[in-house]
């Protein structure tokens, strides 16, 4: 059997965050998540950690999903990075900048955004 | 030139708490990064400590670390401050001069008490930031590029800031890449014991370790219940004072008896606010007692209304009389059983001896 691509999920939202782990889980992939910046990025740095792809909300606790996604660009330039926000656009364009793959506003639906995870890992 | 030692060092973070262990693991994974970041708390809570240790722990130690105080400065002057003028940009400017943020180039700066900025100038600073460092000198033509890692603090609620219109939430985005958030002290008093021992030891040193007498167990528990208004620096205020004039329990009781005192004003300031209040206010007709809310009736109003205003007098003659209620309730002309009924229906609560 193939091996699982592995997701780290961040979300500040306990009902997303559940709600994403859930649903990638039974696509079969490996799923981590994080509730906030911090922990995320503890998980990111890990030094046995080999994420495939990795979704992040923007607005969150100490570490934003902005400063996720330059450090992950900087360090991880091949690790691809999907934003996802429901704050209207600073925070969006802030994304962008910060090089995020692709930013996706909520709410969406749960098969766009794994569309957009296949895509992104060109599976 | 990259040698730390040469540069003035803060103090460490001293703390023990999960506030304050959370903040040293946050610092340790952002210093690197140069993001703009900013750290909120209550005035003596250790901000400035926080930016002095984000600048020790990244790549830019040794270089430049540049504080401005964004509330001390009126709006035009903080802005010549900050980026600087070319000589004649304006009467008075005989020579150019450089500005904090230019002078900052390849360090730190330190936008202090960023919520006073002005919104003219919160403009210009996103500008700033979103051209990646670049600007302009008053009166110059000429864009200047500085490669400047902007760390600011506030003790303001920069939200509410940014609802009442006072902060622009574009900049707010923008600076928060990096959030710090420092709780005040009262919120983790096991943090007090390390402090103490930590200043204790640093001002002995100052003094020549004099023969100090110093806080003993006992003065410490008492400073770990007592509430710290400013933080940090009240503590270091307190300590000196307490290492130099001795008598730490009498340093304690007048800290208590101020408390108390603020605790009276801030409950008198309270209810002859509720006094000029308007009936509309009073009852909450905008709010929770809204006519178009669906427990709205005149009767409900009513009884709401009644109920203020019972409230206030029966507190007020209750204060009077000392809390004799058998005195209250003859002056109030209602039965002794009525009053005990009314106290306990209404809330009212004796004052703390
Ligand atoms: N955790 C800490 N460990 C050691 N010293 C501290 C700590 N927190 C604060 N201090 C000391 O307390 C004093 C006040 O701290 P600081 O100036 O950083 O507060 P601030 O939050 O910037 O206050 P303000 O809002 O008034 O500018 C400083 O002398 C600082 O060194
Ligand atoms: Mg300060």
């Amino acid at each position: 059997m193939k091996k699982p691509f592995k997701l780290l999920i961040i979300d500040d939202s306990e009902e997303i965050l559940t709600a994403l782990t859930n649903y990638f889980s039974q696509k079969k992939y490996e799923v981590a998540s994080a509730a906030n910046g911090l922990d995320g990025l503890k998980q990111i740095e890990a030094k046995d950690a080999t994420f495939d792809l990795i979704i992040t909300d923007l607005v969150l606790p100490n570490i934003s999903g902005v400063a996720i996604i330059s450090i992950v660009k900087k360090k991880f330039p091949e690790t691809p990075v999907i934003a996802i926000t429901g704050w209207g656009e600073h925070p969006e364009s802030l994304a962008k900048e910060a090089h995020a793959d692709f930013v996706l506003e909520k709410p969406f639906k749960l098969p766009e955004l794994e569309q957009l995870v296949k895509k992104l890992l060109k599976q | 030139m990259n040698d730390p030692s040469k540069t003035k060092l803060g103090p460490p973070i001293v703390g023990v708490s999960k506030n304050i262990e959370r903040v040293r693991e946050l610092i340790e994974h952002v210093a690197g990064t140069g993001l703009n970041t900013v750290v909120f708390g209550e005035s003596g809570v250790g901000k400035e400590v926080v930016a002095q240790n984000l600048y020790q722990k990244s790549p830019r130690v040794g270089k430049p670390f540049i504080k401005i105080n964004c509330a001390a400065l009126p709006e035009g002057l903080l802005e010549s401050e900050l980026f600087g003028y070319e000589r004649g940009a304006f009467t008075g400017a005989e020579q150019k001069k450089k500005g904090k943020f230019q002078l900052a180039h390849s360090g730190v700066l330190l936008l202090d008490e960023i919520g006073d900025m002005s919104l003219p100038l919160q403009a210009k600073l996103l500008h700033v930031l979103q051209s990646g460092g670049e600007f302009s000198p008053l009166g110059s033509e000429k864009e200047v590029k500085a490669d400047t890692w902007v760390i600011a603090a506030t003790n303001h609620d920069l939200k509410r800031d940014i609802e009442a219109g006072k902060f622009r939430e574009d900049l707010y985005y923008r600076l928060n890449i990096i959030k710090i958030y420092l709780a005040p002290l009262r919120e983790r008093p096991e943090d007090i014991p390390p402090l103490i021992n930590f200043y204790v030891k640093e001002y002995s040193q100052m003094l020549n370790n004099r023969n100090l007498e110093k806080p003993s167990p006992n003065v410490i528990e008492r400073m770990c219940k007592y509430s710290w208004p400013g933080n940090v620096r009240e503590l270091q205020n307190v300590l000196k004072r307490m290492l130099v004039l001795g008598d730490c329990s009498q340093i304690l009781d007048e800290l208590f008896n101020s408390e108390k005192i603020t605790a009276t004003q801030d409950g008198a300031a309270d209810s002859s606010m509720s006094q000029h209040a308007s009936l509309t206010e009073i009852i909450d007709l905008e709010g929770a007692n809204s006519p178009d809310s669906q427990s709205f009736s005149l009767k409900t109003a009513k009884k709401k209304a009644v109920e203020m205003v019972e409230r206030e007098i029966i507190s007020h003659v209750l204060e009077k009389t000392d809390w004799n209620r058998s005195k209250a309730s003859k002056i109030l002309k209602i039965s002794y059983k009525t009053l005990l009924y009314k106290i306990s229906d209404l809330n009212i609560v004796p004052p703390e001896k």
